[in-house]
């Protein structure tokens, strides 16, 4: 028995090696912003209306996002799950998949920009006049170019880590609520959360995380003001000023920090016992 | 029943296969104005334009070798963190399941920063090993975790049957497990690579922009070249993925018990 538990540990090994590198990584942002100056820099950037407004475009924009995607995934899983056992749907529900974030964010513009195919095919079936009468949707001060490309490319993702827990829900559940006079609610409530409170929760986080902080889609099709925290805190490190960067770094601690808080709490929530009865884990 | 599958089949069209035919068009037509009352000019020239870019051919291999490198050490990391993580139950194996997918939660933007000094110190900024390295953060827990699923859906007992039947580590992995963790790999081929073709920032930090990355080249080109160009470019994009995954899938016939297409079947 000892020497399968060394085993083990051997296993995991490579996993911690790897590990070594984003706990260095943070550990030296941490650091470096720090800049041998205590919180100086923490105190210039919770000061500056720049960080401030950018970090609650930020939340706002990421949390929109990520709560849309998940509630429309969620609801595309739940109701067309059935269908998605077969190969051939499922490929195309996960195109999206296929393309990095930034070349979705550039289809976006494609089809949704003033001047894209969404505006000229109205021109052409005449329901619009001009392309100046097409809302900004792309490159707008409200985020909703961000938005909506990741929303499209997130949900594939929800369905993918969703399909696999309704395929493994007993429908047998749903027969015990509809005999005990439960209504479609009711059996939401108290067969498919429980089971997929968990995934859903990790998939918030995966997606809420990314979103926040990715630089790539917001420097595409966002505006320079209000801006997201990633593409401040690339300014900020490649900016004119060497100055800057110990602010870069602060930016990004507590954009870390931030969700790191948001996962503890998350994971102490869910290992409540209420909802391991309601799951009927095995400790 | 079949009320869903037409609002299925609407709504898929709508969102997912339109846009990708109709970036397919785009990418073999000219721009198109069709305000001005012209017709659509079809073609290849925004492919032959694109592939007449020394540039692009060289960031293609750049990052198809790093996409290869990043995927065979997240198959090694995750086949076996994988394996550690099933067989038995103890406490804290949710903190340390939540460890293992930290990675992934710290923004990759604080993470490239924070090691850019160290690569420097190394020697490993500005160049293709440190791309690599960078690119290991978002994916390994992605593989973890679909290594761990894969493994708890094969079972105890298919592990603990090669074991009785004296068969060593080695040979257990690569006759038992790698056969059936090939779904597994699937999607850990198609996710990895995908998300390495996604970096921009990250490479362009720890590789200086001396890394020449498809994204690279894309990044810069996006507010002034031509529609059509940069269709085909997005094409390309997605090209790459199925190109390494028909690659992986040859190799997987390789191993054992596999169903090789040249022979006969039943």
């Amino acid at each position: 028995m000892k020497l399968f538990k060394n085993r083990t540990f051997l296993l995991f090994l490579p996993a911690g090696i790897f590990l070594i590198i984003p706990f260095y990584g943070f550990i030296h942002a941490v650091i470096q912003s720090l800049g041998g100056e205590g919180l100086a820099h923490y105190e210039e950037i919770l000061n500056s209306e720049r960080f401030l407004s950018s970090m609650w475009f930020s939340i706002r924009t990421a949390g929109i996002a990520t709560i849309v995607s998940i509630i429309l995934g969620l609801g595309f899983t739940k109701w067309f799950h059935p269908l998605l056992t077969k190969t051939s749907p499922r490929l195309m529900v996960w195109i999206p998949m296929l393309f990095p974030h930034f070349v979705w964010g550039y289809m976006v513009i494609l089809i949704l920009s003033e001047t894209g195919w969404t505006a000229q095919a109205f021109i052409a079936a005449g329901w619009l006049e001009d392309t100046s009468n097409f809302p900004v949707w792309t490159r707008d001060p409200q985020g909703i170019g961000i938005i909506i490309t990741y929303v499209w490319k997130e949900i594939p993702l929800v369905i993918l880590l969703l399909l696999p827990v309704y395929a493994s829900i007993h429908p047998e559940y749903y027969a015990l609520v509809d005999s005990l006079g439960g209504n479609a609610w009711h059996r939401f409530t108290t067969v498919d959360l429980p089971n997929l409170l968990p995934v859903l929760v990790e998939s918030f986080l995966i997606i809420f995380s990314f979103t926040l902080a990715a630089y790539e889609v917001p420097a595409l099709i966002g505006t320079t003001f209000p801006e997201m925290i990633s593409v401040l805190g690339y300014e900020w490190f490649y900016g004119s000023s060497w100055e800057d960067r110990p602010l870069a770094f602060a930016a990004m601690v507590l954009t870390s920090l931030f969700l790191l808080v948001l996962t503890l709490m998350s994971y102490y929530g869910l290992s409540r016992p209420k909802w391991r009865a309601m799951r009927s884990d095995r400790p | 029943m079949i009320r869903k599958k037409v609002l299925f089949l609407i709504l898929t069209l709508l969102f997912f296969i339109i846009p990708l035919t109709v970036l397919l068009l785009q990418s073999i037509s000219a721009p198109w104005r069709f305000h001005t009352g012209q017709g659509i000019d079809w073609g290849w020239q925004e492919y032959s334009t694109l592939f007449q870019n020394p540039q692009l051919w060289e960031a293609t291999f750049i990052s198809i070798g790093i996409g290869f490198a990043v995927l065979f050490i997240n198959v090694a990391i995750g086949l076996f963190t994988g394996k550690a993580l099933t067989p038995y139950a103890y406490r804290g194996k949710a903190w340390l399941e939540a460890l293992l997918l930290s990675p992934i939660l710290i923004p990759s933007l604080a993470i490239a920063m924070g090691l850019h000094l160290f690569m420097i110190r190394v020697g490993l900024a500005d160049t293709i090993w440190g791309v690599m390295l960078i690119h290991l953060v978002p994916t390994v827990p992605y593989s973890i975790k679909i290594f761990h699923n894969s493994y708890q859906q094969i079972g105890k007992a298919m592990m603990e049957q090669p074991h009785i039947l004296g068969a060593g580590f080695w040979t257990q992995v690569f006759t038992v497990e790698l056969p059936l963790l090939r779904p597994a790999i699937r999607s850990v081929t198609f996710l990895t690579i995908v998300i390495s073709l996604s970096q921009y920032a990250i490479t362009a930090i720890i590789g200086g922009g001396r890394v020449l990355t498809l994204p690279l080249v894309f990044f810069p080109f996006l507010n002034n070249a031509n529609t059509s160009i940069m269709a085909a470019f997005s094409i390309w994009f997605a090209l790459i993925p199925v190109f390494m995954y028909i690659i992986i899938e040859a190799l997987m016939m390789f191993l054992p018990y596999s169903r090789l297409p040249w022979r006969n079947h039943r």
